[in-house]
């Protein structure tokens, strides 16, 4: 149903940081080095940002958390 | 698949299951004394925990700036039991808590955590703010990485780590001496037998007993990786467990992203406030003390306290009561902050829980601004009462009633908000009481074989079960049960059923696994349905109510009955059979 963990190829290296990280440990790494993660149990996220937060290459955009619809804030807007 | 079990035995002088904070903090004491410590962590110790991903509070007796106040230890004490605990808190262990507070954060300090501020002009260069008693007594730190502080400093000491084994039982000997205890690999599959001369439980809180209000599995405010298995297990070897029944309704705080922030007091002050849709405050403001005058000017002690028993309520309202009058939306609103107090909270908040990642997902994806946006206030999920902490029944020293297993932070009942400052100042007591037990027995005892087999056996069936059910599929079952019969409403028919349906299931159903992965949380939701019990059992023992800030309600004694229930109910298996005794409150 959700897709908590999105890695971008392009960026991440495969260090699997994130795998050690997970404290539900729904990470696999991917069987072909240098390729980022397998996200084995989507459904098991804790949404935590742990994975997210240690990434070597977080900032470089490695590694996303989407946050499901259900999760998402209700924000009343400024002059509101 | 393979489905043969294959035991990793392991000798160690402590064993210290769970390295959240009291598990990381109890091995890295404990190797003061020498000998070979292990933790056994069902995760990874660099992200485990209610830390896991960061604290920014620890609240303390901090005496460079309390002395100077007239504040007092006991005056902090007297301001957490009537405050806080409403009486429910076990003298000796806030005593402990109070006392050493302080002299782990320096110990924080060493291992390589800032606490001090060039711009502070509190006395230490610390920045303290108002939390849970009647002067500020909450340190805000940097403490994002606190967990990979600890993990490194208990390796650094020599502390064997081993992460990824869910523990599942306590070994001990018939004359009730601790020897040992069990686990399964999370990984690897395979069954891990500790020998052990000492342990030291800290697993924390069972935090998926009820479903969560949004529907995504996992989002909770604290984390779902913990699941009572520490209670489970003592319970399971006939230890006592007490304050169970104190399982609290739903407050509202900010949703539908449950984190734990504690706003709008705690992490997110000052300039957090309440309204509703009309702007009507709901909770006003929050100010700092004057960091001119904190901890240099002496304080009317009396006077603070009486202020803090006051306040409270208006601060900390009862949100689905107003729900149902029909009051709400309702609104964090921090508009009225300076730029320099809207920085002070998104920095305090970056170091605490999913705070960052909830930070960066605020801006980037719903380009919120807390300078003029307002975030709605929602129900949380339900979980353990912070204000009256259930666990382990243990004397002053940490000890439980099996000799040589000690219990350390949330996993010690008696002592509510304890918090992180409980975790740290309870590790580190453990750790030395256990090493010093487990230097004065000079052989390992011997360990119950028929349990190990036991394990094994349960664990191959899981793998080989044609007819078994998804872990999942027996937790929301078991979810549902406690929801309905254990909710905001309680009474002796209904919590009869339910303990009947929970045993139902406990004794009918099997599981079925596929992998190792599987297989842990599938003993986890033995932990839960363990849990669950406690919580039904303790909840029909306690025939009266405690509301706010309590949130027991049995509909058949609707009145506080002090005379008979002011005391922690404590259950311990025996057999078949679940006992119940009255355990008094010491002062």
């Amino acid at each position: 149903m959700f897709r908590p963990v999105v890695f971008n190829e392009e960026v991440c290296n495969g260090c699997n940081t994130c795998v050690d990280i997970c404290p539900m440990d729904i990470l696999a790494p991917n069987p072909e080095k240098g390729k980022p993660p397998i996200v084995m149990y989507p459904e098991e996220c804790w949404y935590g940002g742990g994975c997210w937060a240690r990434c070597p290459l977080r900032d470089e955009g490695a590694i996303q958390i989407i946050t499901p619809l259900p999760m998402r804030v209700s924000i009343l807007r400024g002059d509101r | 698949m393979d489905t043969s079990i294959e035991a990793n035995t392991i000798e160690t002088d402590v064993l210290v299951i769970g390295g959240g904070l009291a598990g990381c903090m109890a091995g890295i004491k404990a190797r003061e004394h020498g000998g070979k410590v292990t933790i056994a962590e069902k995760a990874n110790t660099l992200s485990s925990g209610c830390a896991g991903t960061g604290i920014d509070h620890i609240w303390a007796y901090i005496p460079p700036v309390h002395e100077k106040m007239g504040y007092s230890i006991e005056d902090l004490m007297e301001s957490h039991r009537n405050a806080i605990a409403h009486g429910f808190i076990d003298g000796e262990l806030i005593d402990l808590v109070a006392r050493d507070s302080y002299n782990r954060v320096l110990d924080l300090e060493k291992f390589g955590i800032n606490f001090r501020y060039e711009d502070s002009k509190i006395p230490g260069g610390f920045r303290i703010v108002p939390q849970f008693h009647s002067v500020p007594t909450t340190f805000n730190f940097d403490g994002r990485d606190i967990k990979v502080k600890l993990t490194e400093e208990a390796l650094r000491r020599g502390v064997t780590i081993i992460n990824r084994v869910t523990m599942t039982d306590l070994l001990s000997t018939p004359d009730g001496r601790i020897s040992g205890a069990l686990g399964v690999g999370t990984r690897d599959g395979k069954v891990y037998l500790f020998k052990a001369k000492a342990v030291v439980l800290s697993t924390g809180r069972a935090n998926r007993l009820c479903r969560n209000v949004t529907g995504v599995w996992g989002n909770h405010r604290v984390p779902v990786y913990e699941t009572g298995d520490g209670r489970a297990m003592g319970f399971r070897s006939g230890v006592p467990i007490i304050n169970m029944e104190f399982l609290s309704p739903a407050n509202f705080s900010i949703g539908n992203y449950e984190l734990n922030l504690g706003s709008p007091r705690n992490t997110v002050q000052p300039a957090g406030s309440v309204v509703d849709a009309k702007r009507k405050e709901i909770v006003p403001r929050t100010y700092f003390w004057d960091w001119e005058k904190l901890g240099k000017e002496k304080v009317d002690v009396q006077a603070v306290l009486k202020e803090q028993m006051t306040t409270r309520p208006q601060v900390r309202p009862d949100y689905p009561e107003l729900h149902s009058q029909g009051k709400g939306p309702f609104y964090l609103d921090l508009t009225s902050g300076t730029e320099e107090e809207i920085r002070y909270i998104e920095w305090s908040i970056s170091h605490e829980g999913k705070g960052l990642r909830f930070l960066d997902y605020l801006k980037n994806q719903e380009r919120f601004d807390f300078r003029k946006d307002k975030l709605e206030w929602l129900p949380n999920s339900r979980e353990m009462a912070g204000t009256a902490s259930s666990g382990l029944l243990v004397n002053k020293d940490l000890e439980t009633q099996i000799k040589g297993l000690f219990a350390a932070g949330d996993e010690v009942g008696g002592v509510p908000w304890a918090a992180s400052p409980g975790a740290l100042t309870m590790g580190w007591h453990a750790g030395e009481m256990a090493a010093k037990q487990a230097l004065r027995q000079k052989d390992f005892l011997p360990v119950n074989e028929e349990k190990v087999e036991s394990l094994e056996t349960l664990c191959s069936n899981m793998f080989d079960s044609k007819d078994g059910l998804y872990w999942r599929e027996i937790e929301l079952a078991v979810q549902n049960i406690i929801d309905h019969y254990a909710g905001n409403v309680r009474s002796e028919e209904m919590l009869k059923r339910g303990i009947e349906r929970l045993v139902d299931i406990k004794n009918s159903v099997s599981f079925r696994v596929e992998n190792p992965h599987e297989l842990g949380r599938s003993l986890e939701v033995i932990s839960i349905m363990d849990n669950g019990e406690m919580v039904l059992r303790a909840s029909l023992e306690r025939r009266e109510s405690r509301r706010v800030p309590f949130g027991f309600y049995r509909a058949d004694f609707p009145e506080s009955n002090d005379e008979d229930y002011f005391v922690f109910l404590a259950q311990r298996r025996k057999g078949e059979k679940v006992e119940f005794s009255k355990i008094d409150i010491k002062r």
